[in-house]
């Protein structure tokens, strides 16, 4: 058994990584490739927060943010190269979402919602309003290329296979967290987090942890957002961003992680075929998330056990 | 800062505050009720604002006809919405499903009245006179008084409606408790139902009066009402009446304060920062209650 799942895993992972050398006379696919890949971080990260500690986040957007306007201004004004600014740009996001999940102490649910909110946009406004340091409205332009340990990241190619060590280094770190101690709590705590806190668990010391962690990796993908597009904009970090990314977890199922990816891939194919009805994009995407989850509630691939 | 530019501030304060009170009522009844975030909220009322600005525009009906038709229209939009978005999930396993959905509806509407009347701020005709008059020796809009006095005429009659109509106390039983209001054999659905429309009611009022007294309506009202709604909401506390009062007026008071006074562009981030403080101070809003969990 152990060695015909090493052969799937191998065998999975070339396919991930000839695609871009298959794709190479295909830079739009790819490009869109790689902005799923950004979405994919994302999602995990939010799905453990959601998924796990049942918080849910309207502001995950703004970590995004947070993570992308620190790489931007790091690497075009202080010129800090990509590896140092990707790790401050994490761990900055997991700073502010610590102090953004401290309150989860004393507000709850969907109060907790509104706070998340509230974040977002102050830090879109803010970003909007305080031109000296994030360039306002305009953004921040000319991030220089990247360049890990000797290797120059330009074409989308290089990109692709940058996108997919962090996605990798996600989800596999986030698979060792929840196999972990730490994660048999978080399980408790989704299952039912009476019981769990009966039984000695802190819940809300948890929470708090699921919190940051899921906003350190909405961090990295900012970061690798800011070096990919060569700008950031405050409009890359709205309140329907959060909302897509929350659409995109409970489409795909709640408290699973592969079922994020599925969620990701489903809402980015819905997005990139409706495009040349753009006019009624949005409808159709509207109509799209009430069809799947009037029937699937649960998620397309989500758990049915999962309860609130 | 003269004294008379600040009384003029705190009216049109206290004017926004009533409008967005009466938006509220109907996202603050529905949360009470169902702990659903009706995300569609906005764009439901903002679609039947919309619909009074052609009515009243384009075919010249008379004021009080169009307003009527457009908020008999958002209401039915807001009953539409919950019997074909919301109804089947409300037993779900989860509660976000819903929201979701809601999400979406909220999308489709948009789209919708975004393909019916462009993106572009349109300008609303003025519905009420604007020579100035005089209350406690200041001049003051007569639009905004009378707008004012509609709102809390509205206010005043619903909260009569709720405490002294044998529907407005079926309400309240239900959203004190579904099952127990089922077993005296009120009809759930159809209350719910009700509730819908006579929320989506109030909205399109609220977004009327907003739209007259600032000549000017668009969709991007649609959502940024949704969340002014549940701010206000939560402020006051979920569910409350006199804190959706409490919560429309802070909101509407403080932004048109800060608005003047302090920045405009730092505005919506510090309306956003007075809600934390209060979340943080008293995390169940003014005048709500505590939940506890039930084992």
């Amino acid at each position: 058994m152990q060695n015909k799942r090493a052969y799937v895993y191998g065998g999975l992972l070339l396919v991930l990584i000839a695609v871009p050398f298959a794709l190479s006379e295909e830079p739009y696919l790819l490009a869109i490739i790689n902005f799923t890949i950004v979405y994919a971080i994302l999602c995990l990260g939010l799905n453990l927060i959601l998924g796990y500690a049942g918080l849910l986040s309207l502001g995950h957007a703004a970590f995004y943010g947070i993570g992308a306007y620190a790489t931007a201004i790091l690497m075009a004004r202080h010129g800090f190269g990509f590896l140092p600014a990707l790790v401050i740009s994490g761990l900055l996001a997991l700073l502010m979402g610590f102090v953004l999940g401290l309150p989860t102490r004393k507000v709850r649910g969907d109060y907790f919602c509104l706070l998340t909110i509230a974040f977002g946009e102050i830090f879109r406004l803010v970003s909007q309003a305080w031109i000296d340091f994030t360039g306002g409205a305009m953004g921040i332009v000319g991030i220089p290329i990247p360049n890990v340990l000797g290797w120059q990241i330009t074409s989308e190619t290089d990109f692709y296979l940058l996108g997919m060590v962090l996605l990798l280094f996600t989800y596999v770190t986030l698979r060792m967290l929840i196999a972990s101690k730490y994660g048999r709590a978080f399980i408790a705590i989704r299952e039912d987090e009476l019981a769990a806190s009966v039984m000695g668990i802190n819940t809300s010391s948890y929470k708090i942890l699921i919190f940051s962690i899921g906003c350190f990796y909405a961090g990295l993908a900012g970061s690798y957002l800011a070096v990919y597009q060569t700008t950031v904009t405050p409009s890359n970090f709205r309140l329907e961003e959060s909302c897509l990314m929350i659409i995109m977890v409970i489409v795909g199922g709640m408290g699973r992680l592969e079922a994020t990816f599925a969620g990701v891939a489903l809402m980015t194919i819905a997005i990139e075929f409706l495009r040349p009805f753009a006019e009624y994009r949005l409808l159709l995407i509207g109509a799209i998330m009430i069809l799947v989850l009037l029937f699937r509630p649960q998620g397309v691939f989500g758990d049915s056990s999962f309860r609130d | 800062m003269s004294g008379s530019m600040f009384f003029d501030v705190l009216i049109v304060g206290v004017m926004v505050g009533a409008i967005y009170t009466l938006v509220t009522i109907g996202y603050s009844m529905v949360y009470g009720m169902l702990r659903l975030m009706n995300f569609a909220h906005g764009d439901v009322y903002i679609f039947g604002t919309l619909l009074c600005y052609t009515l009243l525009t384009k075919f010249q009906l008379n004021p009080i006809v169009a307003v009527f038709a457009a908020a008999v229209s958002g209401g039915a939009l807001a009953a539409l919405v919950e019997f074909l978005a919301y109804r089947r999930l409300r037993a779900a396993q989860h509660r976000m499903i819903s929201m979701i959905t809601a999400l979406g509806a909220a999308y489709v509407i948009q789209n919708n009245s975004e393909r019916a009347w462009s993106s572009q701020v349109l300008p609303f005709p003025s519905l009420f006179p604007a020579q100035p008059i005089r209350v406690f020796g200041q001049e003051i809009s007569a639009t905004h008084i009378v707008t004012l006095v509609i709102a809390v005429f509205f206010i005043i009659g619903f909260n009569l409606f709720l405490k002294h109509h044998r529907l407005g106390k079926a309400i309240l039983c239900v959203s004190q408790d579904i099952p127990t209001a089922s077993l005296m054999s009120i009809p759930i659905n159809r209350i719910i139902t009700i509730v819908y429309f006579m929320g989506g009611v109030l909205g399109v009022i609220g977004g009327i009066l907003y739209s007259t007294s600032y000549n000017a309506i668009s969709i991007g009202m649609g959502f940024r009402g949704t969340i002014v709604a549940f701010t206000a909401a939560v402020i006051g506390g979920i569910g409350s009446m006199s804190g959706t009062l409490i919560g429309g007026m802070i909101l509407g008071i403080t932004e048109n304060l800060i608005g003047v006074y302090v920045s405009s562009s730092y505005r919506d981030s510090i309306t956003f920062l007075i809600l934390i403080i209060i979340l943080l101070y008293k995390p169940t809003g003014i005048m709500g209650s505590v939940e506890k969990d039930k084992v």
